[in-house]
């Protein structure tokens, strides 16, 4: 019949799988790269830790024994037994009062810095020598001198954060192009106008590189200052804690957290940068 | 009352080694309500330093520059500046960008009216569809746009634009002009613009002010555009000034460059085989007339008498062979024959520089040429061509010469003169340097010139214009060229000045000779003398050549290079060449012309020349009238009565020159 044969004509093999755009493929494909690629790197560590004796477990060994931190992140038996999401909740609360205290400051200071020659005259040596102290040097100090954990936590997040910032705005208003000056000076903007129309939008770009490199900094002085300070509930204690008791794998875990916060801190910027600032460079 | 003025401006800038650098100096510059006013100059001339003096963003050294009779200390929004760079705000949109400028600078009117005013200025650079976005999202041409807006929306007395177009590419650049430039005239608008592009300054201008190359930068010339406003590009291209402004400015920032040079040159005297220099820049402008100079510099007559070093100078126009005698980077030159008695009586901004000729080159060898549209109305005489002249008052018809001083321009003078058409008024006679009397012919821009070959011929060939009258039919015989020397230059290095002479009338000897003729046709055709087809040059008989516009074309006058009286230099000629300058108005007539006369035409110096080549027939002194083809002979008798007798003339100056030489 020749309905029969049309009808066998129009068919067509079928082709295989799901069709994808071209843009689906490449996102698929920027997925699918890191994810294999780390899958490699667990066997890698599976057998080398199988080959090296016991002395660090492999990653199954590491979901077997902490597999509760991992599950159940948020679990709470009081004092500092809690999971991992909150204990990592906790130094974030530090950093996040810590970090806005080092913003205001030295967004502040910054601006006074680079508007004042002999103020940046007279403190840059002071801010050159200060800046290269390590957090962990500062924690002996802010205990010594506030004699409680909390705050000597907040004043080395604070401490650390602050030079990225100031620096790096002292740069930015330092740098505003003449053009721009030109342009305030021909229509005699008044000061606030000045500062609010220009000197603030020219120099933010500028702050912003300094708010990036601080967050990044900030994040790494709360383990630090954590570590030493007993009795706190917080990542950093949290993993001094676990080596004390030879948990090793609570220990791993705990890490992989604090690397997962830390990128997460970073592309938050990144996206508050686009949110603010349309515009990147001055022209 | 003057809007600016600027009064004795002095720039000085601090050097890292703790000296100073004099970036401008003496700068005096008074501009009228309403007036465009462009700088031009090169890189670091210090016009953009000169723009922001008068913006207030730099303070002058010395002197002081003023607005409205207040000197002007600080910034301020009286005067907006459009910069290079839009220098817009990138955070703030378009709409923002020009509210900002608006809301502070009228900070008194209610906020309504200001919006408007924004509004307004918005449509007037028509960037609606842009009024909301950042500048990073506008090309370059809109970015622009915004910041001319920004700078006329707060009604400034005074606009300044530094390089405003510099950045663009030309389609963009040619359509802002045209904008700026209606804006400008709809508003009235007084403006100073800074730029390099000689086209932009003659578009938009009213005056251009030529600043000369730092250190020390002054103004080197103000040149007023005449050219009649609304102005649309097109027709302002076609504007017959139009050619001459432009080569007028182009030679300037040659002239420029090339002094930049000069000073670097080391300036030496070689002095040998008992010549006091034999090391000379000697110039000339490519025409059929340089023949004895090349062949000279060819065929060994310089080395022959011991002038072992010439460097030959091709200028392209008589204004740098004037200019190069004048600063000296000349030693000598082939001049217009009326050139050394114009330079000597003052022809150059009324300063006297004693200028001295010890022989004449060549005679003869111009044409007047006209458009050949002119055959078409059948305009084959003078006659004729007054006639058409009366028909048509309403045009003004144009002819080029290549210089005041030159054989051409009195010759068309007189000519037109002898047949009741009053050159200054009846007609517009322009300079251009010989080249450009071509392309100016073909575009319609000039309705004829006067000049020497090859630019008649060349006509003729390349079917654009006809030969109307030649010099045979005006005065034949009449010097064309002659070698001109600085009268100090020909004291100091007499010896050296009679090997020039010899060497050149060898060579004048050399191309007169018909044996020699291809020979001299083929040199001249070379790219360092004419850069032209042998086809197109000439120094005999060119049957071969036809003029396609008329059928019977008449005889070209060929250079006359030796004969016998030929060269030396006659007072006499010299001094109908003054009567004439003196007639026109351009020079004065000086009381003191016998002692003039005498100082010019070195009579002594070509005899000696002419007797040691054994040529002593052509030394002897015969005192002869000059007969022109319209019968009024002149003697050296009585030149003033002489004068007096011409029915057209200009009102004649009298002045006793003054030649102690302090200039």
């Amino acid at each position: 019949m020749a309905n029969v044969t049309r009808r066998s004509k129009i068919h067509k093999p079928k082709q295989s799988g799901i069709k994808l755009s071209k843009k689906q493929k490449a996102l698929l494909d920027d997925i699918l790269t890191p994810v294999v690629t780390i899958l490699i790197l667990l066997v890698i560590w599976e057998i080398l830790s199988a080959i090296g004796g016991q002395s660090l477990p492999g990653p199954t060994k590491v979901v077997r024994e902490a597999g509760k931190l991992i599950f159940y992140p948020f679990f709470n038996n009081g004092g500092t037994d809690v999971g991992l999401g909150l204990q990592v909740w906790a130094s974030l609360q530090r950093v996040a009062i810590g970090y806005s205290l080092a913003a205001v400051v030295g967004i502040s200071l910054g601006i006074v810095v680079g508007l004042n020659e002999r103020v940046r005259k007279g403190l840059d040596p002071v801010f050159n020598i200060l800046r290269t102290v390590p957090p962990l040097a500062w924690v002996p100090i802010a205990i010594a001198a506030l004699k409680q954990n909390q705050p000597s936590a907040l004043f080395v997040i604070f401490i650390t954060a602050i030079w990225p910032i100031l620096i790096n705005t002292a740069v930015g208003v330092r740098q505003i192009p003449q053009d721009y000056n030109n342009v305030a000076q021909v229509l005699r903007l008044s000061k606030t106008e000045y500062f609010f129309k220009i000197l603030f939008p020219s120099a933010l770009p500028y702050i912003f590189t300094g708010l990036r490199i601080a967050i990044g900094l900030a994040w790494l002085a709360i383990i630090a200052a954590e570590i030493v300070m007993t009795g706190v509930t917080g990542i950093g204690f949290f993993i001094w804690n676990s080596y004390q008791n030879g948990y090793t794998s609570e220990i791993i875990v705990a890490l992989v957290y604090i690397g997962l916060v830390g990128w997460g801190l970073d592309l938050l910027m990144v996206w508050v940068q686009g949110k603010l600032l349309p515009y990147s460079k001055p022209q | 009352m003057t809007f600016v003025t600027i009064d004795n401006l002095e720039k000085t800038f601090p050097l890292p080694n703790g000296e100073e650098y004099i970036a401008l100096k003496g700068i005096d510059l008074t501009i009228q309500k309403g007036e465009f006013i462009s700088l031009i100059g090169h890189s670091g001339c210090g016009k953009s330093t000169l723009l922001n003096m008068v913006a207030g963003l730099d303070l002058p050294t010395e002197g002081l520059v003023m607005l409205q009779g207040e000197q002007i200390l600080r910034p301020g929004p009286d005067r907006m500046v459009v910069f290079q760079n839009y220098s817009l705000l990138p955070w703030l949109s378009v709409r923002e960008n020009i509210a900002l400028a608006v809301n502070n600078v009228m900070s008194g009117l209610p906020a309504a009216e200001r919006s408007a005013i924004v509004e307004e200025h918005i449509d007037m650079v028509g960037l609606r569809a842009a009024a909301d976005k950042n500048p990073d999202q506008l090309s370059g041409g809109m970015r622009q746009r915004v910041a001319i807006a920004r700078a006329l929306a707060t009604k400034p007395k005074l606009l300044l634009l530094d390089e405003p177009f510099g950045a663009l590419d030309a389609l963009t650049r040619g359509g802002l002009q045209e904008q700026l430039m209606r804006i400008c005239d709809e508003n009235h608008v007084t403006a100073i613009m800074v730029t390099h592009d000689v086209d932009e300054a003659l578009l938009l201008s009213d005056r251009i002010v030529m600043l000369t190359n730092g250190p020390e930068s002054k103004i080197g010339q103000i040149m007023t555009v005449d050219i009649p406003r609304p102005r649309k590009r097109m027709e302002a291209i076609n504007h017959p000034h139009y050619y001459s402004y432009r080569s007028e400015i182009i030679y300037f920032l040659n002239q420029q460059k090339q002094i930049k040079k000069i000073r670097a040159r080391k300036q030496t005297v070689v002095a040998r085989h008992g010549l006091e220099k034999i090391n000379l820049d000697i110039g000339f402008v490519p025409l059929t007339a340089c023949a004895p100079i090349a062949i000279a510099k060819e065929k060994g007559f310089f080395a022959h008498h011991g002038l072992e070093e010439v460097n030959l100078v091709r200028e392209s126009s008589w204004r740098g062979v004037q200019d190069g005698i004048a600063d000296r980077y000349l030693d000598a030159a082939l001049m217009p024959s009326g050139m050394p008695i114009w330079m000597t009586v003052g022809g150059m901004n009324d300063k006297p520089i004693p200028v001295v000729s010890a022989l004449t080159i060549s005679r003869n060898g111009n044409a007047i040429t006209i458009d050949k549209r002119f055959a078409d109305q059948g305009i084959r005489t003078l006659a004729d061509l007054k006639r058409f002249l009366l028909s048509s008052p309403d045009r003004k018809h144009i002819f080029g010469v290549v210089h005041p001083a030159s054989s051409h321009n009195l010759l068309l003078r007189y000519w037109l003169a002898s047949e009741g058409i009053d050159p200054q008024h009846d007609v517009e006679i322009l300079t251009l340097p010989p080249a450009q009397m071509i392309a100016g012919l073909k575009k319609g821009t000039i309705d004829g010139y006067s000049i020497g070959e090859p630019w008649a011929t060349r006509a003729a060939v390349d079917n654009i214009g006809y030969e109307i009258a030649t010099d045979l039919d005006i005065w034949n015989g009449h010097p064309g060229k002659v070698l001109g020397v600085r009268e100090d230059w020909a004291l100091a290095y007499p010896n050296t000045h009679v090997a020039l002479v010899k060497a050149l009338l060898e060579a004048c000897q050399f191309c007169a000779d018909p044996a020699n003729q291809d020979e001299v046709r083929e040199i001249l055709a070379q790219p360092e003398y004419l850069a032209m087809d042998h086809d197109y040059i000439y120094l005999s008989d060119s049957q071969q050549i036809a003029c396609n516009v008329t059928k019977n074309p008449r005889d070209i006058s060929h250079p006359l290079f030796f004969a016998d009286g030929a060269n030396r230099p006659s007072r006499t000629e010299h001094l109908w060449l003054l009567t004439q300058m003196a007639r026109w108005g351009d020079v004065p007539f000086p009381r003191n012309w016998v002692e003039i006369l005498e100082r010019v035409a070195k009579v002594g110096v070509f005899s000696t020349a002419a007797r040691e080549l054994g040529l002593a027939t052509s030394t002897t002194y015969n005192r002869q009238e000059i007969n022109l083809f319209d019968g009024i002979k002149f003697t050296a008798d009585d030149p003033i009565d002489y004068l007096n007798h011409f029915a057209i003339k200009h009102d004649i100056y009298m002045a006793e020159i003054d030649l102690s030489g302090k200039n």
